[in-house]
């Protein structure tokens, strides 16, 4: 005899008070639920400032990138882009990430090319969300696109059968990229500083973040300053770029950015072992990077904030070889 | 340009016609991977910036270029897998 179970229980509603949700994407970040601002007591404690980071971690797919990705997908959806059509990007891993959990409630599929130093545990975890997975090296067409390989192949497989499989989701030309930050980083920035913030810091990558936040800011106060970090040619730094070597996006918007701090490999990994073994945060080498840069300001009194795009757990295999034998018995 | 006559045999041919570089580099990289050194790639290419891209993929590889020819719009290089990989 076989039994039938039917489930005559209803569904419970969302409740975000007790953060019971009936979709993960409720759990994307707005104004309302902002991801957290938390102090750093120890790494900067010989400025004269109060820092923050905003830690982007923490939001559902585990990274800042969550937020362009949900604008790309709901632009590419309002659009009709993905009518017969799936998505195709260039990324570092975080936004790929993302755009693929975001696809696959969609009922789409993601091809991502992404930069071969990218670490293991990104492309591994693109693959366990089902994407396709074309690891790319930075300098395959080095007549044309010296550093941006990536992003090459993404438009050579978005354009191939005219255009009629793939939609090119484009973070690095594309304006929701920008739209996400300036509706949803920026505000939430504004309302945990109470308008206090007078620094806002951000690494340079598809620099959707600094662009977005740093318009939003100044919109409500110009005299906050916003500061880039860029890395130095042939860095290994994933999700930062070097413009003395890559494209600078169409995205980037000069006006809103007052100043450009260069940081070091070797300085960004070591403020980035400092956050984990001083302030318990464990975060990946990009917030290293954004603090080394926090380090730079001494303005006695002011509220800074950078942004912390993902955490340190995507960035094990490269800790293996930076950590050397730190943490192992020396019998 | 070369002819026909000068072309070694071909191990495997890979036709990229319509699609656009980088893809043809990419595609080419795969194939040769899985080839043998000393085995030859005929890559059929219609991009145009596949002139540059392919003979700088094989320098770049560690391959050679052993041949190519450019025709009414269709390229074809033969490029055989070099043995330092």
């Amino acid at each position: 005899m076989t039994t039938t179970v039917t489930s005559e229980v209803e569904p419970l509603e969302t409740d975000r008070s007790v953060r019971r949700y009936e979709d993960i994407r409720q759990l994307l970040p707005d104004v309302d639920n902002p991801t957290p601002l938390v102090q750093l007591n120890q790494v900067v404690a010989g400025n004269q400032i109060t820092a923050y980071l905003k830690l982007e971690w923490l939001n559902p797919f585990g990274s800042l990138k969550d937020r362009a990705a949900t604008y790309l997908m709901a632009g590419m959806q309002e659009r009709g882009d993905l009518e017969g059509r799936d998505i195709v990007e260039a990324s570092s891993g975080n936004t790929a990430i993302a755009l693929a959990a975001l696809a696959a409630l969609a009922g789409k599929s993601l091809t991502v090319t992404i930069p071969s130093e990218v670490p293991a545990e990104k492309r591994t975890m693109l693959r366990m969300l089902g994407a396709e997975v074309w690891e790319t090296p930075d300098d395959l067409c080095p007549v044309d696109h010296p550093k941006d390989g990536a992003i090459a192949l993404a438009r050579s497989i978005a354009a191939q059968d005219g255009g009629s499989r793939f939609a090119l989701a484009n973070q690095y030309e594309n304006e929701d990229n920008v739209r996400a930050h300036y509706e949803t980083t920026g505000p939430e920035i504004w309302r945990q500083t109470e308008g206090r913030i007078s620094y806002f810091v951000a690494g340079f990558g598809t620099t959707g973040t600094i662009t977005g936040v740093g318009r939003y800011l100044k919109e409500r106060n110009p005299a906050i300053r916003v500061i880039a970090v860029e890395p130095q040619p042939g860095h290994r730094l994933p999700g930062l770029k070097s413009f003395q070597e890559a494209k600078q996006p169409g995205i980037l918007d000069w006006d809103v950015i007052d100043d450009v701090l260069r940081v070091d490999d070797e300085d960004a990994y070591e403020a980035t072992k400092q956050l984990h073994r001083r302030e318990g945060l464990i975060v990946g080498p990009s917030t290293g990077a954004v603090v080394h840069g926090i380090r730079q300001i001494d303005d006695h009194g002011k509220i800074v904030v950078g942004i912390s795009p993902d955490s340190g757990t995507k960035y094990t295999s490269y800790f293996e070889h930076i950590l050397g034998d730190e943490g192992q018995p020396q019998i | 340009m070369t002819t026909q006559t000068d072309v070694p045999n071909t191990h495997e041919t890979l036709d990229t016609s319509g699609l656009l570089c980088p893809l043809p580099v990419y595609k080419a990289g795969m194939v040769l991977g899985r080839l043998e050194p000393g085995q030859v790639l005929e890559l059929i290419c219609t991009d145009p910036g596949s002139l540059q891209d392919i003979p700088a993929m094989a320098r770049q590889r560690g391959d050679t270029l052993v041949a190519s020819e450019d025709l009414n719009g269709t390229q074809r290089f033969w490029i055989e897998k070099g043995t330092k990989q």
